[in-house]
């Protein structure tokens, strides 16, 4: 017997937006942690960007002699540079694909399919996290060198392939899980196979949490370094490697800066997408590995 | 004594306005309730009288003494929250002593209030138990003994048994009402339910849009509402849109007799009309029959199409599109920026009369 | 219809183990038996039998026990310093609204978006010799710093801005278990902040915080990237000590019994972690 009629507050005078000219208190907790981290944080990435347009910029000088695009020409006509970037992107590609690949299907089945020992498989993904990583990378280098993997493309493939499993497994498996069954279930009412539900409203639904595990992966393999140092080097040098160079041999210091620019502008645009997609929660537990 | 006067309050929260040009009176030992629709700011109004926010315009005082710029703990108000409020790391106990622990009062003390106001809530017994291992309702009992146990004068409670089900809510606000009665305490009932307003409030105060609509007790508020929010938010109601002039306004196929000109509302409440025989002008369609078993309600359009809903005698039969007259008792037309203006027909003969006459 | 169902079933059973089947194998050979074949392979040789020589030699010697006791109370102090920096910006933005609270919370979580050598580039550029803020100090007629490069305190500062926005993310995660409500009745009845924060709100995220210390050490004891590039080259952490063990001195033996090791001091805070996530995320339901 309540609300026959619709409610609308015909009387109710509308909200007075700007007749209230008040200030709202100022938050100075806030703008205190907020010029601390911008010191902290942003500091740091400012100088080095700096750094890639400072052409001369001597000690103890606050700001460079002179600016310019100098070392842009000169890091980017270096053939290592190139060479490792390709390397790079073809060692992140493969991988990728290869993860993506294997690990979707994996996923799917432990979000949707019931099989014999489903929870302790996952569970054996899980417990990789109990390990200390570079330990971890050792033991599976000992293997690699009684198979003559150590310092060769494929090795270091396997290697990353390994490092993405876990997210790539359980990141998918929440965004199946996501997927409300009943959608599912009102596509096999209207006569859909399972087949064809999959296709169709499954995939469909789950693919933005998808794109951006692939996303996260393929920035994550691009900047990897403690498994491309122990299983590639001498041979396989990624670009990290080359970047390392850079700082400890202490060349041209603008060589390193021009590069950071250069390659994390794309990444963190990439990574700011998968962002957009994911909660930062699971984004966390992805870059968590 | 405990007496709250807001005075010209006005809340913002960056653009939105959530409170403006409030003002109003709690008197000591009444029972008020806030109501109105989710948004409307009831909670922000609560919130400003316990001290969880500051008020972006005007002043509040209790007993006189002016507390607007007063922290929580510095009136003499205790506030019962929705839900999650207790803290689950500490037993029943615990929670209800823990605003006397911090008030440092000898041990043998806090045991026996503690006791007491457990009692007064119907849980004495369970001080040792965790807040997990009660039900819903229980919990909120252990809310309300925690904020009473420092014996405030002013208890604020913000929708306390929303989460419940029906039952067991009619049943806790009936409890408040005589705590708060048996205690003798102001009490400021955070609620969206009219029911629950109706049932156990001394005044209401309508909310909506961050705007007092009315203030008032219960049964004024229902037979006098002064908006056409009012009337269209308290109790079941008819709202047409319709045109005075003549001396009449027409809404949807119907005509009563009202002054003025222009545009208007015309609302109507399902117990004030009547059914009679067929009449030019007085005829509805039913469409559906609604037996509530103690009475039935007709859902009926007017000519051009407009719904009217009539409530009426449970022995009363009619059959789906049949015409019946109709015949409205009582009727309120709002105008905008006029105070509403209520008629109703002293010409009434029932329709059982004029049906089996 | 039941034989169909089960049919049904039965194919679902199948073909969810042959779905699993390829990244499992991975994990197997990969990971498992690595795992295993470090822990036997370090203790049992094939021929001439038993034998913990190699852990002997790992605990009698003294620069091993040096890069040990390093790792230890670089891992404990780096960790406490996370939690400790982030509990005061996870509180701030677990209590707080508004513009600033956002701007904040961006801040903060920016350093997931910088990967490792970039941090190290930056902070020898900020914090290393003839740095900028050796060129402020300067400007300004101070006398230069001590530069933490190449001293325990630069993998300790690096490692903590690097890890920051992670254990932000998982004290909020835990704070996010704490009612405003709850926190407002509190204060309600006249707590103080000290007293919110002990008694109400520390209670509440007790297990939270030895999560995520678990999740810290987990990740700090063998840290490699930035302890290689900004700590010092004697004594050194686990990490660099186990890549040079393995690369340059070609002795995988005493490098896998250096991971095996990290392993062991590593397994209690790996249980409590892994434990923390599979109840969390129960994996699939
Ligand atoms: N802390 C806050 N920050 C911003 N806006 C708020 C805040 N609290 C309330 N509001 C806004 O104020 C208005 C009134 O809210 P509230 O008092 O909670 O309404 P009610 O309790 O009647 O549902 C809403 O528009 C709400 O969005
Ligand atoms: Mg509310």
């Amino acid at each position: 017997m309540t609300d026959l009629a619709p409610v609308s507050p015909f009387d109710a005078s509308p909200s007075a937006v700007g007749r209230i000219a008040r200030r709202a208190p100022i938050d100075w907790t806030g703008i205190a942690f907020l010029t601390g981290l911008a010191v902290v944080i942003l500091l740091p990435l400012v100088v080095t960007a700096v750094w890639a347009f400072a052409e001369v910029w001597r000690f103890p000088a606050i700001v460079p002699q002179r600016m310019g695009l100098g070392y842009w020409q000169e890091t980017l006509s270096r053939t290592d540079v190139w060479q490792a970037l390709w390397l790079s992107l073809s060692i992140t590609t493969t991988v990728t694909v290869i993860s993506a690949a294997i690990c979707f299907p994996a996923a799917y089945a432990f979000a949707r399919l019931d099989f014999p020992g489903r929870n302790m498989l996952f569970l054996a993904f899980l417990s990789v996290q109990a390990f200390p990583k570079f330990g971890l990378i050792i033991a599976t280098a000992t293997i690699f060198l009684t198979l003559n993997l150590i310092g060769t493309f494929w090795g270091v493939v396997l290697i990353q392939l390994v490092g993405t499993l876990l997210y790539m497994i359980w990141i998918p498996v929440s965004a199946f899980q996501g997927v409300d069954r009943r959608l599912e279930e009102a596509a096999r009412d209207v006569g859909a196979s399972p087949m064809r539900v999959f296709w169709s409203i499954t995939l469909p639904q789950a693919a933005p949490t998808l794109f951006a595990a692939i996303l996260i992966t393929f920035v994550n393999t691009f900047y990897e370094t403690d498994a491309a140092w122990l299983i590639g080097l001498p041979n396989v040098r990624t670009m990290p490697m080359v970047m390392i160079a850079f700082i400890n041999n202490a060349l041209e210091v603008q060589y390193g800066a021009v590069l950071f620019v250069f390659l994390w502008v794309p990444s963190f645009l990439l990574m700011l997408a998968a962002r957009r997609v994911m909660g930062a929660d699971a984004f966390a537990k992805g870059l968590g590995g | 004594m405990a007496q709250v006067r807001l005075t010209g309050i006005a809340k913002a929260f960056g653009k939105v306005t959530a409170l403006d040009a409030m003002d109003l009176m709690i008197d000591d030992g009444e029972l008020v309730c806030l109501l109105g629709p989710s948004g409307s700011g009831k909670s922000t109004l609560l919130r400003l009288i316990g001290g969880f926010e500051t008020p972006s315009e005007g002043t509040i005082a209790i007993d006189g003494v002016d507390v607007t710029h007063l922290p929580p703990e510095r009136r003499p108000t205790a506030m019962v929250f929705q839900s999650h409020a207790l803290w689950s790391h500490m037993t029943v106990h615990g929670n209800v002593a823990f605003g006397l622990k911090l008030r440092r009062l000898p041990r043998a003390e806090i045991r026996e209030r503690v006791e007491k106001v457990l009692d007064l809530v119907g849980l004495a017994g369970y001080g040792a138990r965790l807040p997990s291992q009660l039900s819903g309702g229980q919990q909120q009992r252990v809310a309300l003994a925690r904020s009473l146990v420092i014996e405030p004068k002013i208890l604020l409670l913000d929708e306390p048994f929303a989460s419940l089900d029906q039952h067991l809510r009619e049943r806790l606000r009936d409890e408040v009402r005589d705590i708060q009665q048996r205690l003798g305490i102001t009490a400021v009932f955070v609620t969206h339910g009219q029911d629950e307003a109706l049932a156990i409030s001394d005044r209401i105060v309508v909310l909506a849009d961050g705007r007092m609509q009315q203030v008032g007790r219960p049964g004024e508020i229902y037979a006098e509402p002064k908006t056409a929010f009012v009337a269209g938010f308290i109790g079941a109601m008819n709202m047409l849109d319709g045109t005075l002039g003549d001396g009449e306004i027409a809404a949807g196929g119907l005509r009563l007799a009202a002054e003025g000109a222009g545009p208007a509302r015309l609302a109507i409440r399902p117990e004030d009309i009547a059914l009679s025989e067929p009449e030019e002008g007085r005829t509805v369609t039913v469409r559906r029959m609604i037996d509530f078993g103690s009475h039935v309600v007709i859902d009926s359009t007017l000519s051009d199409g407009t719904h009217l809903r009539i409530q009426t005698d449970k022995t009363i039969r009619v059959e789906t599109g049949e015409r019946v007259g109709i015949r409205v008792e009582r009727w309120t037309v709002f105008t905008e920026g006029e105070a509403p203006r209520r008629y109703s027909s002293d010409t009434v003969r029932p329709f059982r009369e004029a049906r089996y006459a | 219809m039941i034989a169909a169902l089960r049919s049904g079933m039965m194919g679902g059973r199948l073909s969810g183990l042959l779905l699993v089947a390829l990244p499992v194998a991975l994990l197997i050979w990969l990971v498992l038996w690595p795992v295993l074949q470090a822990m036997v392979g370090t203790v049992y040789f094939p021929g001439t039998g038993f034998s913990t020589a190699s852990y002997a030699y790992f605990f009698t010697d003294d620069y091993s026990l040096r890069n040990l006791w390093l790792t230890l109370w670089v891992t404990a102090l780096t960790s406490v310093l996370r939690v400790t920096v982030a509990m005061p910006i996870a509180l701030y933005l677990r209590f707080r609204t508004g513009s600033v609270a956002a701007l904040v919370q961006a801040l903060a979580l920016f350093p997931m978006f910088v990967p490792s050598v970039l941090v190290a580039y930056a902070f020898i550029r900020v914090l290393g010799p003839n740095g900028i803020v050796d060129t402020v100090l300067v400007a300004l007629h101070l006398p230069k710093l001590a530069s933490p490069y190449l001293t325990p305190a630069g993998p300790i500062i690096g490692l903590v801005w690097d890890g920051l926005p992670l254990t932000l993310l998982l004290l909020l995660s835990g704070l996010g278990r704490v009612s405003i409500a709850s926190v407002d009745a509190a204060r309600d009845l006249g707590a103080g902040s000290f007293t919110l924060f002990t008694r109400i709100i520390l209670p509440r995220i007790q297990s939270s915080i030895i999560v995520t210390l678990a999740f810290n050490v987990l990740g700090l004891f063998s840290a490699f990237t930035l302890p290689f590039l900004l700590g010092p080259a004697s004594p050194e952490m686990m990490g660099p000590y186990m890549q040079r063990t393995f690369s340059d001195n070609a002795d995988p033996l005493n490098a896998t019994t250096q991971a095996v090791i990290t392993f062991a001091f590593c397994a209690a805070f790996g249980l409590i972690y892994v434990r923390a996530i599979a109840k969390g995320r129960k994996g699939p339901a």
